[in-house]
C-alpha cells in the first residue's frame, strides 16, 4: 500500500514540475506553450542517451539534460512564441507551439526509436527496494526542491523580481526600461533547465521515451488547472492529486483507464472552481 | 464573364473530374488513395467550420473519427445491421459524442479547449483498448463491406466521392451565408460578435455537432476502406493531421483545405522519403506556414498575385449619400 | 425579461414600423447607475435618458466613466446599483446579444471589424438579429434563405453607399483607412434596424471634413427616428450636433440640457472645458 502512495506521489511530482514549468513561461509570456510537457520528455532520453550512448557520468549527464532543456526551452521563445506574440491573432501561439511539439517529438521518435528504453541508475540500489526506490524518491525531491528554488529565486533575486514584474503588468515593466523580450528568453530558458532537470529526474520511472511528451504535457497541464494557474503550490497540490488518484485507480482497478481518471478529476474541480484550487480569480487563462 | 459564371464553371468542372476520376485514375492504388481523400475530407469539411471559420482550436477530431469507426465495425460486423442503418448511427454517435465533448469544453479559454480535445482523443483510445469484449481490444475488427453496388473499389469511391460532395455542399452553404460571416465574428473579434447578437456559445456548439456527425461518417467509411481497425489505426497524429490541413489551407475557406487535404494526403504517398518523416513533415509545415503565411497557403498565392499584378487602389473621400441613407433607414427590406 | 415590451422582431419581409411612428415612450434610460470594480467607483447615482429622434451627447474628462456607462447601455456590465430600462422595462439582466435583438446598436473606440473579410461582408454581419435562417436551413441551402441573404445584403450595399463607404465595398476591412473603419462600424450597427444607437468617440482620428460628413449622418439618423448617443472629445461637435448633452466627471452627472446651458455651465468649464 505504501509503494502505492510513493509511485502515485512519484509520477505526481513529475507532473507537478511539469505545473511549474507551465507557471514560469507563464508569468512572463501569458502563453502556455504545448511543448512544456517536451522538455521534461528531452531531459529524460538525452539524460539516457549520455549515460549509456556516450557512457558519461551521471552528474555530466544531469547537466547535460539541463543544458538540453534549456536550450530547447529558449528555441520554443525564439521560434515560437516572440514572432508570433506580436500578432493581432490570439491563438497563434497554440498553433506554433503545437507545430514545434510535433516535430520534436517525431524527430526524437526517429532517432532514439518508438520504444521506451531504460534509464540507468544515478544512485547504487537493488531493485528491491521497494518504496524506498530512488525512481520514486528523486521526483519527489526534486518537485520540492523546485517549488522552494522558485520561492527563493522570486523573492530573493533580482531577476525573480523582475519576473514577477512582467507577470504583473508587462506594459509597465516595458515602460520601467526592463527588457521585457530577453526577461522572457530568460524565463523560457530557465524553465526549459528546470523540466530537462525533472525529466532526468524521473528517467527511471518513466523510461526514456518520444511520446512522453505529449502525455506530460496534458498531465502537467491537468496538474496545473486543478493546483491553479499562477500558483507554485497549487501545481505541487494538483500533481499529487492526480498521481494519487491515479495510483490508487490503477491499484483498485486496474490501469486502463489512466487518462479517463485524469481527465474526471479536472472536469470536477473545473466545475466546481474555475479557476482550480489556489488559483486566483483575475489571472486570466489563455 | 461575371464571378458568378466562372465559379459555376469551376464547379462543373471540378463535379466533372471527380466523377469520371476512376477512368483516369491510374491504377487501384490511386483509386484508394482518391477514396482515402473523400474519406478524410468528409470529416476536414465539417472540422474546418470549427477550426477554420469559428476559430475553435480543436485537436481530438480522432477521437470521434474512432468513435464512427468502431460504432460501424460493431453495428454493421457483429450486430448485423444494415450497411446504410449503420452509417447513419454512426454518424449520429459521432454528432452527440460531439455535444457530450463540446457541452463542458467550448466555454474554456483556447488552450484549455485544444487540451480538452486531445485528452478526448486518448480517453477514446483508452476506452477502445480496454473495452476488449466490445471492440476486440488490441486486436481491433473488421471493417464491414457495403452492399452492391459500393462493393468494388469504383462502387466504394462513388459513395465516398458523393458523400464528400454532399458534406462539401453543406459546408459551403454555411459558410457563404450569414452564419459564415458570424461563425468568422466569434473567430475573429468575439466582443462585435456579441454587440450583433450572434450566440457564442451556441453557435460553436452547433458547428462542433455538425463536425462530429461528418466526423462519424467518415468513421464509418473510414472503417470499410481500410478494411480492419485496430487502435493504432487512430493515433492522435491523425487528429493533427487533420488540423494542419485546414490551417495549412487557410482559415475562412473552403477550397484551401480541401486542396490541403489533397495535397498532404497524397504527398506522402508520392515523396517516399515525406513517408519516412511523417509526422514531422507536419509539424514542421504547420510551424513554417504559422510564422511565414498565418493565413495559409491559399492566401500567400493571392498576396503573390497582388505583387505581380496589383490591383489599384483608390483612395476616394468619403462621402456619405444622405437621401440614400434616410430610405435605407426609413425603408423596408 | 417581460413580454409586454414591444419587440422589433417580425416577419423578414414585412417593413419595419419607422421608428418616427412609434410610442413617444421609447426611450432607453440609466436610472441612478452605480458601477464600481474593486475600490474603483466607476459611476455614481448616474441618469441618463436616451430619446427616440433624438442626439444626445455625453462627454467628460478621461476617466469620468463614459464608456462605462456606455458598456452597462449595451450590457457588456452589470450595474451594482439602479436599473436600465427600455420603454419602461428592466433590461439590467439582459445579455448584449438580447439587447441587439431589442433594437440597442453600439461602435467601438477602437473598431472592432472582421480584417480578413471585405467590407460588404463585415457591414452585414450587423444584420444577425433579425435574419430568420437557422444553421439547418443554411446548410440544406433552402431557397429563402438565399433570398433573405440577398436582401439582408443589397440593403447593407444601401447603408454602406448611405455612410460614403460604395467605393470600397470589396475592400478587405483591414485595409480601409482609420475613418473609413469608423463609418463602416456605423453602417454595421445599421444592419441591424436599431432605434437606439451608440457612439463611443466615432470622430477620434477623423479630419475636419470627414466629423461634417459624421455630423450629417448622424442628423440623418435622428430625422430617421433613431436615438443617439454620442460619447465625444469634439466637444464643438457635440455642442453642434446634440440635442441635448450630458456632463460626467469623476462619476457623476455634473450638468444635463440643451447645448448652450452645458457650454456656458461654470462646473463644466472648470472640470472639462477650460477658460
Amino acid at each position: 500500500m505504501f509503494t502505492v502512495v510513493v509511485s502515485g506521489l512519484a509520477i505526481g511530482m513529475l507532473y507537478a514540475a511539469v505545473a511549474l514549468v507551465y507557471n514560469v513561461m507563464f508569468s512572463t509570456s501569458k502563453v502556455l506553450s504545448v511543448t512544456t510537457g517536451h522538455i521534461a520528455m528531452l531531459g529524460g532520453v538525452f539524460g539516457a542517451w549520455f549515460m549509456t550512448g556516450l557512457h558519461l557520468h551521471w552528474v555530466i549527464g544531469l547537466a547535460g539534460a539541463i543544458a538540453v532543456g534549456a536550450l530547447f526551452g529558449g528555441l520554443t521563445e525564439l521560434l515560437a512564441i516572440r514572432r508570433v506574440l506580436n500578432r493581432s491573432d490570439e491563438h497563434l501561439w497554440l498553433l506554433s507551439t503545437l507545430a514545434l511539439a510535433t516535430m520534436v517529438q517525431q524527430a526524437v521518435g526517429l532517432w532514439w526509436g518508438t520504444e521506451p528504453r531504460p534509464f540507468p541508475r544515478l544512485i547504487d540500489q537493488t531493485f528491491s527496494a521497494g518504496a524506498l526506490d530512488q525512481k520514486f524518491w528523486l521526483p519527489i525531491a526534486l518537485a520540492a526542491l523546485m517549488a522552494i528554488g522558485l520561492e527563493v529565486f522570486y523573492r530573493r533575486t533580482l531577476f525573480g523580481k523582475l519576473f514577477l514584474a512582467m507577470s504583473e503588468d508587462a506594459f509597465a515593466a516595458r515602460a520601467r526600461g526592463v527588457s521585457t523580450d530577453r526577461i522572457r528568453v530568460l524565463s523560457y530558458v530557465l524553465s526549459g533547465a528546470l523540466g530537462g532537470l525533472a525529466g532526468f529526474a524521473a528517467g527511471q520511472l518513466t523510461f526514456a521515451y518520444f511520446a512522453l511528451g505529449l502525455t506530460l504535457t496534458l498531465n502537467g497541464f491537468i496538474a496545473l488547472a486543478v493546483g491553479g494557474l499562477g500558483s507554485n503550490v497549487g501545481a505541487l497540490i494538483g500533481g499529487a492529486a492526480l498521481g494519487l488518484l491515479n495510483a490508487f485507480a490503477s491499484h483498485w482497478f486496474g490501469g486502463s483507464y489512466q487518462q479517463t481518471i485524469a481527465v474526471g478529476l479536472l472536469m470536477v474541480v473545473l466545475l466546481l472552481k474555475p479557476e482550480g484550487l489556489l488559483g486566483s480569480k483575475n489571472v486570466r487563462p489563455v | 464573364m461575371t464571378a458568378n459564371l466562372r465559379t459555376g464553371i469551376a464547379l462543373a468542372v471540378a463535379l466533372l473530374l471527380v466523377a469520371t476520376l476512376p477512368r483516369w485514375a491510374g491504377d487501384q492504388y490511386q483509386l484508394h488513395l482518391a477514396a482515402l481523400i473523400c474519406v478524410y475530407w468528409i470529416l476536414i469539411a465539417g472540422l474546418n467550420l470549427v477550426v477554420g471559420y469559428t476559430g475553435q482550436l480543436s485537436i481530438g477530431h480522432v477521437g470521434l473519427l474512432a468513435i464512427g469507426a468502431y460504432a460501424f465495425a460493431i453495428l454493421a460486423g457483429k450486430m448485423g445491421w444494415h450497411p446504410a442503418a449503420a452509417l447513419i448511427a454512426a454518424g449520429a454517435l459521432g454528432g452527440l459524442c460531439g455535444l457530450a465533448l463540446g457541452l463542458p469544453s467550448l466555454r474554456l479559454p483556447g488552450f484549455y479547449f485544444a487540451m480538452a480535445t486531445m485528452a478526448f482523443a486518448l480517453i477514446v483510445g483508452e476506452i477502445v483498448l480496454a473495452q476488449v469484449g466490445l471492440t476486440g481490444g488490441g486486436v481491433g475488427l473488421p471493417g464491414p463491406v457495403f452492399p452492391a453496388p459500393f462493393d468494388t473499389p469504383h462502387g466504394f469511391y462513388y459513395l465516398v466521392a458523393a458523400l464528400a460532395v454532399l458534406t462539401t455542399w453543406l459546408s459551403w452553404n454555411v459558410a457563404r451565408r450569414l452564419w459564415g460571416i458570424g461563425l468568422m465574428s466569434i473567430r475573429d473579434n468575439p466582443v462585435a460578435a456579441q454587440a450583433v447578437g450572434v450566440p457564442l456559445f451556441r453557435a460553436k456548439l452547433t458547428v462542433f455537432v455538425f463536425s462530429g456527425i461528418t466526423a462519424g461518417i467518415a468513421g464509418a467509411t473510414f472503417s470499410s476502406l481500410q478494411s480492419y481497425i485496430t487502435p493504432d489505426t487512430f493515433v492522435f497524429e491523425l487528429s493533427l493531421f487533420f488540423f494542419v490541413c485546414i490551417i495549412i489551407g487557410g482559415r475562412g475557406s473552403i477550397v484551401g483545405p480541401f486542396l490541403g487535404t489533397v495535397v498532404l494526403t497524397a504527398l506522402p504517398e508520392l515523396v517516399a522519403p515525406l513517408a519516412k518523416l511523417g509526422n514531422f513533415f507536419y509539424g514542421l509545415l504547420l510551424l513554417v506556414v504559422v510564422l511565414a503565411v498565418p493565413e495559409g497557403i491559399g492566401r500567400m498565392v493571392e498576396v503573390v498575385i497582388e505583387r505581380v499584378r496589383p490591383r489599384v487602389v483608390s483612395n476616394e473621400p468619403i462621402e456619405p449619400d444622405l437621401p440614400r441613407l434616410a430610405r435605407a433607414i426609413g425603408a423596408p427590406s | 425579461m417581460s413580454s409586454t415590451v414591444s419587440l422589433p422582431v417580425g416577419p423578414a419581409f414585412a417593413p419595419p414600423v419607422a421608428a418616427s411612428t412609434q410610442q413617444a415612450a421609447a426611450t432607453l434610460e440609466a436610472n441612478d447607475i452605480g458601477k464600481h470594480f474593486g475600490g474603483i467607483h466607476a459611476l455614481e447615482g448616474v441618469s441618463l435618458q436616451l430619446r427616440a429622434g433624438e442626439v444626445h451627447g455625453l462627454i467628460g474628462p478621461n476617466g469620468s466613466g463614459k464608456t462605462t456607462l456606455l458598456n452597462l447601455l449595451s450590457g457588456y456590465y452589470q450595474p451594482n446599483s439602479g436599473v436600465i430600462r427600455l420603454d419602461g422595462e428592466d433590461l439590467s439582466t439582459a445579455t448584449v446579444q438580447h439587447r441587439s435583438r431589442l433594437g440597442i446598436a453600439r461602435t467601438f473606440q477602437k473598431p472592432r471589424l472582421l480584417p480578413t473579410l471585405p467590407v460588404l461582408d463585415n457591414a452585414v454581419l450587423g444584420a444577425w438579429p433579425h435574419a430568420r435562417a437557422g444553421f439547418l436551413a443554411t446548410a440544406f441551402g433552402l431557397p429563402w434563405v438565399g433570398r433573405e441573404d440577398r436582401a439582408l445584403r443589397a440593403r447593407a450595399v444601401e447603408l454602406l453607399h448611405g455612410v460614403g463607404l460604395g467605393h470600397v465595398l470589396r475592400r478587405r476591412a483591414n485595409l480601409l483607412s482609420h475613418a473609413e473603419q469608423r463609418f463602416l462600424e456605423i453602417a454595421r450597427g445599421l444592419a441591424m434596424r436599431p432605434r437606439f444607437i451608440l457612439l463611443d468617440e466615432p470622430a477620434g482620428g477623423l479630419t475636419g471634413h470627414e466629423i461634417a460628413n459624421l455630423g450629417d449622418v448622424i442628423r440623418t439618423l435622428r430625422d430617421g427616428g433613431i436615438g443617439v448617443l454620442l460619447v465625444e472629445h469634439h466637444t464643438d461637435f457635440v455642442f453642434r450636433v446634440c440635442d441635448r448633452v450630458t456632463t460626467l466627471n469623476v462619476g457623476r452627472v455634473i450638468k444635463h440640457g440643451a447645448p448652450d446651458e452645458v457650454r456656458n455651465d461654470a462646473e463644466v468649464i472648470r472640470v472639462y472645458l477650460g477658460a
